[in-house]
């Protein structure tokens, strides 16, 4: 018989990744449980992304759970800004939800793969037509989008 | 835990306020991960501390029942924040929240095989090495079984925690949630547990989605979960019980009815 770490990856796997449910189980509950990881993982990042949850509105749940459905959580910072950094590459970004990108990445260094960390030089981002600056841990918006 | 608390309530940031006034509270519960193990507490934990309102950490990432062995560096963290907080105990979840290297972002059930028994008392023990408090194990509401549970629920909480020597932190909306969708009995479920070793109890809302039912956090306390926290008092009535609420806060008067009614479903004084 299969490992029980193997068998509890290949659950976390059908839950977070979109593998195959591992036999024997009920497909059914499992996909219940899927559902309801999504949505609270939905809310943790609209917490910690209000303007994008905001922006994107009625839109939002089906955008985060399209790109969410395939990508295990690395905790809902980073979730949310590989979602806003996705959309803001395609042009999709609601221009409402600019500064707060922008905010992010003047403040903080984050290159898509290690978390997050503080910067400790000043600098300008823009994203969605909105533009932040960044001076001695301080954040001003210099304009909204 | 032989001090007895009575009613008390998960702080959470957002309704810290309230939590702050609330006059009669002696019990109050916080996620240890979102406390940092040396530098500030968050603002109106030390308030409360200082109270003498006695905060247990309740731990939701050490995975205690993934087969992989527990992360060292987060049993060193949950052991810093109970040093911190001066709390009486810890708490956490028999699941596991990840495995191969992914996050799953939710706690998920483990087989009740002996296999995860041996995987769980394994990681207990390796967290109580460290800890300077006890642990109280808090059994989940899962939405799906394994396919090759060789346990009922009652043996497998029970063989966990004699393995263990662990006190129990009873969740009575999971107890509710379980029963509920699996068409089993609460009660029988109360009755074979050793309530004597109940630490404290868990009480929430949840709501029901396509015929399932979900334990949110996040909706009121359904009238059956205070009914089963009535039939627990009678058998055997825990030190603490506490109102855990996770986000779509209600108003203050809400959540004051609902601490008065775990209150008079309990028969402790109301601390509103």
């Amino acid at each position: 018989m299969t490992s029980l770490a193997q068998r509890q990856a290949d659950l976390v796997a059908a839950l977070t990744g979109g593998a195959a449910v591992p036999l024997g189980f009920d497909a059914r509950l499992v996909e219940a449980a899927r559902v309801a990881l999504l949505r609270k993982r939905a809310g943790e990042v609209a917490r910690q992304w209000p303007d994008l949850a905001h922006a994107l509105g009625s839109g939002w749940y089906r955008q985060w759970s399209a790109w969410a459905a395939t990508r295990p959580t690395r905790g809902s910072l980073r979730d949310g800004w590989d979602l806003a950094r996705e959309l803001a590459s395609r042009g999709e970004l609601p221009a409402a939800a600019g500064a707060e990108l922008a905010a992010r990445e003047a403040s903080l260094v984050y290159d898509g793969e290690n978390p997050p960390r503080a910067r400790r030089l000043p600098a300008m981002r823009g994203a969605a037509g909105s533009v932040v600056v960044q001076f001695a841990g301080r954040v001003r918006v210099l304009r909204r989008g | 835990m032989t001090t007895a608390y009575g009613v008390g309530i998960g702080w959470r940031p957002e309704i810290g306020g309230f939590v702050a006034q609330l006059p009669g509270l002696r019990f109050a519960e916080v996620v240890a991960e979102s406390v940092h193990a040396h530098g500030d507490l968050p603002v109106g934990l030390a308030e409360l501390r200082d109270r003498g309102v006695a905060v247990v950490p309740h731990g939701v990432k050490l995975s205690l029942g993934g087969a992989e062995p527990v992360e060292p560096a987060r049993v060193t963290h949950l052991a810093a924040v109970a040093e911190r907080l001066g709390a009486p105990l810890v708490s956490e979840h028999i699941a596991f929240v990840r495995a191969g290297g992914v996050e799953a972002g939710h706690l998920l059930p483990i087989p009740r095989s002996r296999e995860a028994v041996d995987a769980v008392v394994a990681n207990v023990k390796r967290t109580q090495a460290e800890l300077p408090v006890p642990i109280a194990l808090e059994p989940i509401a899962a939405l799906f079984d394994w396919p090759d549970d060789e346990l009922d629920e009652g043996a497998f909480l029970t063989e966990i925690l004699e393995r263990t020597d662990a006190l129990l932190l009873l969740d009575v909306a999971n107890v509710y949630a379980n029963a509920r969708n699996r068409g089993t009995d609460p009660l029988a479920l109360l009755d074979r547990l050793p309530l004597d070793r109940i630490a404290y109890i868990h009480v929430a809302g949840g709501a029901e989605h396509d015929g399932i039912y979900h334990d949110t956090h996040t909706d009121a306390v359904p009238q059956p979960v205070l009914d089963l926290i009535t039939e627990l008092c009678a058998r055997h009535r825990p030190p603490a019980l506490m109102l855990e609420r996770d986000g779509d806060y209600p108003s203050a008067a809400e959540l004051t009815g609902e601490l008065d009614a775990i209150a008079a479903a309990s028969g402790y004084p109301r601390v509103t």
